[in-house]
């Protein structure tokens, strides 16, 4: 059969005279289509032209200052911000650390600029100074309601003066702000804070945070979140300033690295200590006649991208047993307590236990997530002996246990068990309470300690309920949260494990399950000291924190700081380890004195107040209290920021001023695309088939027309 | 000869242009036969195909208030499941949980409506158990395809809506991104959460 398209004259009356005309369906239609769509192609091309060509130009950018014009991990390119170096000096005396971070933001431009540096501390660290040094001239910050600080602030660089405020934005994450460095200027602030040495069985630990990764790092304390959330909406989005500085701008690593930091420590721990060992950072070691060991970085500055982590010990035999401190503060009197409970007879008797395994196995879990709750469980099913009990729940939409009560560990049970852990599957919602409930309640454990090891990523609503129910059920058993997978709620976690007396274990990819789970197990099998209290017969009472003293497990210290009008009296603390009373007097006062122990006395009040959400003060009345307390000792809270403003305005008000954000480092290890994949494809070839069907059609007209003409 | 040529022009326009049209009129179709699926969801665990050889199911309903735009989301953001609707990036969050939730979807299809959101519009998620989170849009911007940091997990309560960028590119395929940030109201204001 013979196509005959009639050759039409123009598109338009060509529409038109076919459909008198006896010809194919599919020409009249296609030439009717065509003719509405060749503006419409027309315009598109345009469009892609424009976009294509803009896109293009916003990728290139034009490399101005050098080092300055960055681009940050997501392509962005960074806003020009003065450069960063950091000098950390920490001097160690006993158990106690007093850091000094001074930050000297440079602006080697020929613009005024304002400095945004966002930075992570120690999460139990009382900051109380904060010191702005322009050249001779030293202006001291005071502390300030957080609001009123940041109005102050912004007052002061609007009118061009020179000005800096320190905020916390999460008990560990704290930003630096700075306005009006002069071109050609360096600015330092010299930021001052207290906190307590991490002390373990005859180890010392101190560790420095350099960096915040893209995402918060699961395994540092968040407590964090919750507080932020806590603080309410409103208030939250007023003292956090712009969005920006919670997720700070990260350098791509191509770029190289920014941000370097210098650090010293000086150790006098009161004795000779071995064993001096910084993680990452190799150091120099230098002793002087009084036994200071002085230490700084081998390599003078290292980029800020991972922790400083230094360790210490103790010569065998004379790891300290007590510690006492006090100080006068404002006719008042304050003291912290360190108390090494005895090392149990070598090889003690391992405890017999009652081990509940609690484990989510809801669709959350999926994936690498269950691969690791099972290498989890197989490793703590390994672990469990003869005279142990256990039993294995799990839970999703139901919650099923493997025993109708807790049974022996068995080689046949654990064998059975074994099994039951390799069958799970992750499917279904997230029904956590009756699991919880059906392993807090237990039964008779047969005078075994009871233990429950719950492994969950946490992604549940109803947290206030589910703390309240262990709160409420608890009883004598203690419960071991553990974070599976990448995306756990370990606000969630850590607060449950802290009302469960237990601890929390974050297990962030399949290698670190050993580990982990060893250390978690090492702490299970070996006694914890309980139900201790403190006694106190004095002549004034005296305020203990924390209030609830947690269970000490092995090699762990009891750490307290107290407050009271007057320390005369008689203390006394006992504690419980496996049916043995373990009584202690203390050697009370002792003439040690420590400056600042005040601060870390209200430090410990307004975290425990911070944390007081189950039992539910109003968050004003809270906000009053840790209000009051940091305005009166001078630290920074989620309530209270540290502000130095200069009198005199330098900058004159024509000119601008330009800066932001410090670009932050990726930290080592990171790669962002590797941990998280890339952002999935999202448009079709829709748009493309249609333009290149219309292209052809133009094509084909023209040929047609060329055709008739 | 030329006018074969000219035929089979026509012709190959027209396949090109029904290609077009159809990937157009399947992502709006198939969101008819999602909506019923969906509202016969009354769990997160259903998991009712839309129809019956889906590897998907509805997981949400993503709402614009203001621009009187509703969506339904499927799980998963594989190519399969995106020519039919915005989904679910699974491993962030499930919608209407707190933490990060991500949704991606086509900017020529489901999505385009984002580039008409500007901060403080109100995003509105229900999940199939009847959670239902509000969103407030705190950030538009446009990142390379490397930021999989935004799939990481959060420690506050956030939305994320990804399309390709630009919109109106006509090349798939590309390596920007358009994104929308919105926060949720505070997990806990006072007491429990209400749904």
């Amino acid at each position: 059969m013979k196509l005959d398209a009639r050759p039409s004259q123009d598109s338009v009356t060509a529409g038109v005279s076919s459909l008198m005309k006896p010809v194919f369906l599919w020409e009249m239609l296609f030439t009717l289509l065509s003719a509405v769509l060749t503006g419409l192609s027309a315009s598109l091309l345009l469009i892609l032209l424009v976009f294509g060509w803009t896109s293009v130009q916003a990728e290139t950018g034009s490399p101005t200052s050098g080092r300055l014009s960055l681009h940050a991990l997501d392509g962005r390119l960074l806003q020009q911000a003065p450069l960063l170096d950091t000098q950390v000096s920490t001097y160690v005396s006993g158990l106690l650390a007093r850091v000094r971070v001074e930050q000297q933001f440079s602006n080697p431009t020929g613009e005024w600029m304002e400095g945004i540096y966002q930075f992570p501390l120690p999460e139990d660290s009382a900051v109380d100074q904060l010191r702005m040094v322009i050249g001779e001239r030293i202006i001291e910050g005071r502390i300030a309601e957080k609001a009123q600080a940041k109005r102050t602030y912004e007052k002061a660089k609007a009118s061009g003066q020179r000005a800096s405020l320190l905020s916390q934005q999460r008990p560990n994450i704290f930003s630096t702000s700075v306005a009006n460095i002069a071109p050609g200027e360096h600015v330092r602030v010299v930021i001052e804070y207290q906190q307590t040495i991490l002390y373990e069985k005859g180890r010392y630990e101190w560790r420095f945070p350099l960096v915040i990764g893209p995402r918060y790092i699961p395994g540092t304390p968040l407590v964090a979140a919750a507080s932020s959330t806590l603080s309410g909406g409103s208030v939250d989005t007023d003292q956090v300033p712009d969005a920006s500085r919670i997720t700070p701008p990260v350098l791509d690593p191509a770029e190289g690295q920014i941000n370097p930091v210098a650090i010293e420590v000086s150790l006098d721990a009161g004795m000779p200590v071995t064993e001096i060992i910084s993680q990452y950072h190799p150091v120099i070691e230098h002793r002087d006649i009084q036994g200071t060991v002085n230490l700084r970085l081998a390599e003078g500055e290292v980029p800020a991208d991972r922790d400083f982590l230094l360790s210490w010990r103790a010569p065998v035999g004379m790891y300290p047993k007590t510690a006492v401190f006090t100080e006068s503060w404002k006719n008042e009197a304050y003291a912290m307590l360190m108390v090494m409970p005895p090392d149990q007879e070598h090889e003690s008797q391992r405890l017999s236990r009652e081990m509940m395994f609690v484990v989510d196995s809801s669709g959350s879990m999926h994936g690498a997530s269950m691969t690791q709750a099972k290498a989890a469980l197989r490793l703590a099913m390994s672990r469990l002996r003869e005279d142990d009990t256990f039993n294995l729940i799990h839970f999703s939409n139901q919650s099923h246990a493997l025993f109708p009560q807790a049974r022996s560990g068995s080689k046949a049970n654990r064998l059975k068990a074994m099994r039951f852990v390799d069958g799970l599957r992750a499917e279904g919602g997230t029904e956590m309470m009756p699991a919880l409930r059906m392993a807090l309640k237990g039964g008779d454990a047969g005078g075994r300690l009871r233990q429950v090891v719950f492994l969950t990523d946490g992604s549940v609503g109803n947290e206030t309920a589910l703390f309240e129910l262990i709160r409420r059920q608890l009883g004598e058993s203690r419960l071991f949260t553990i974070g599976i997978g990448s995306a756990p709620n370990s606000f969630f976690m850590r607060r449950a494990a802290e009302f469960g007396r237990g601890s929390f274990t974050y297990i962030g990819d399949l290698g670190e399950v050993e580990s982990r789970m060893l250390a978690l197990f090492n702490k299970l099998e070996h006694p914890a000291m309980s139900d201790i209290h403190i006694e106190w017969e004095g002549q004034a009472p005296l305020e203990i924190l924390p209030a609830r003293i947690p269970d000490l497990y092995l090699g762990e210290p009891l750490l307290v700081v107290v407050k009271s009008e007057s320390l005369d009296g008689e203390m006394l603390i006992q504690g419980d380890r496996d049916g043995t009373v373990w009584r202690h007097r203390v050697d009370w006062p002792s003439k040690k004195t420590h400056e600042g122990l005040h601060k870390l006395w209200a430090r410990q009040q307004i975290k425990s107040l911070m944390s007081s959400t189950v039992g539910g003060e109003s968050v004003e009345v809270r906000r009053q209290q840790v209000l009051q307390l940091a305005l009166r000792h001078q630290l920074v809270s989620a309530y209270t920021s540290l502000i130095a403003v200069e009198r005199q305005p330098v900058r004159p008000l024509s000119a601008p001023l330009k800066g932001g954000p410090v670009p932050l480092n990726l930290p080592v290890g990171w790669d962002a695309n590797h941990v998280f994949g890339s952002l999935p494809q999202t448009a079709t070839y829709g748009p493309l088939s249609l333009l290149t069907g219309l292209l052809l059609m133009l094509a084909a007209l023209w040929l047609q027309r060329r055709k008739a003409s | 000869m030329m006018r074969w040529a000219t035929l089979s022009l026509f012709l190959l326009a027209g396949i090109c242009m029904w290609q077009g049209v159809w990937i157009e009129a399947k992502a709006w179709l198939a969101q008819g036969l999602i909506s019923n699926a969906w509202a016969r969801s009354d769990s997160a665990d259903d998991h009712i195909p839309p129809w019956s050889w889906a590897d998907t199911w509805p997981v949400a309903r993503l709402a614009v208030p203001r621009l009187d735009v509703q969506r339904i989301v499927l799980a998963g953001v594989s190519g399969r499941t995106l020519a039919f609707g915005p989904g679910w990036v699974e491993q962030t969050v499930l919608p209407g949980k707190d933490g990060r939730v991500m949704i991606a979807g086509h900017r020529d299809t489901h999505f385009r409506f984002l580039k008409d959101l500007v901060s403080g519009d109100q995003l509105l998620v229900q999940n199939a158990d009847g959670d239902e989170v509000s969103y407030w849009v705190t950030e538009v911007a446009v990142v390379n395809e490397t930021a999989g940091w935004l799939m990481g997990p959060s420690t506050v309560s956030e939305l994320v809506l990804v399309t390709c960028y630009p919109f109106d590119s006509m090349i798939p395929g590309g390596d920007l991104r358009f994104i929308v940030r919105a926060q949720a109201e505070p997990l806990f204001p006072q007491g429990e959460k209400s749904g």
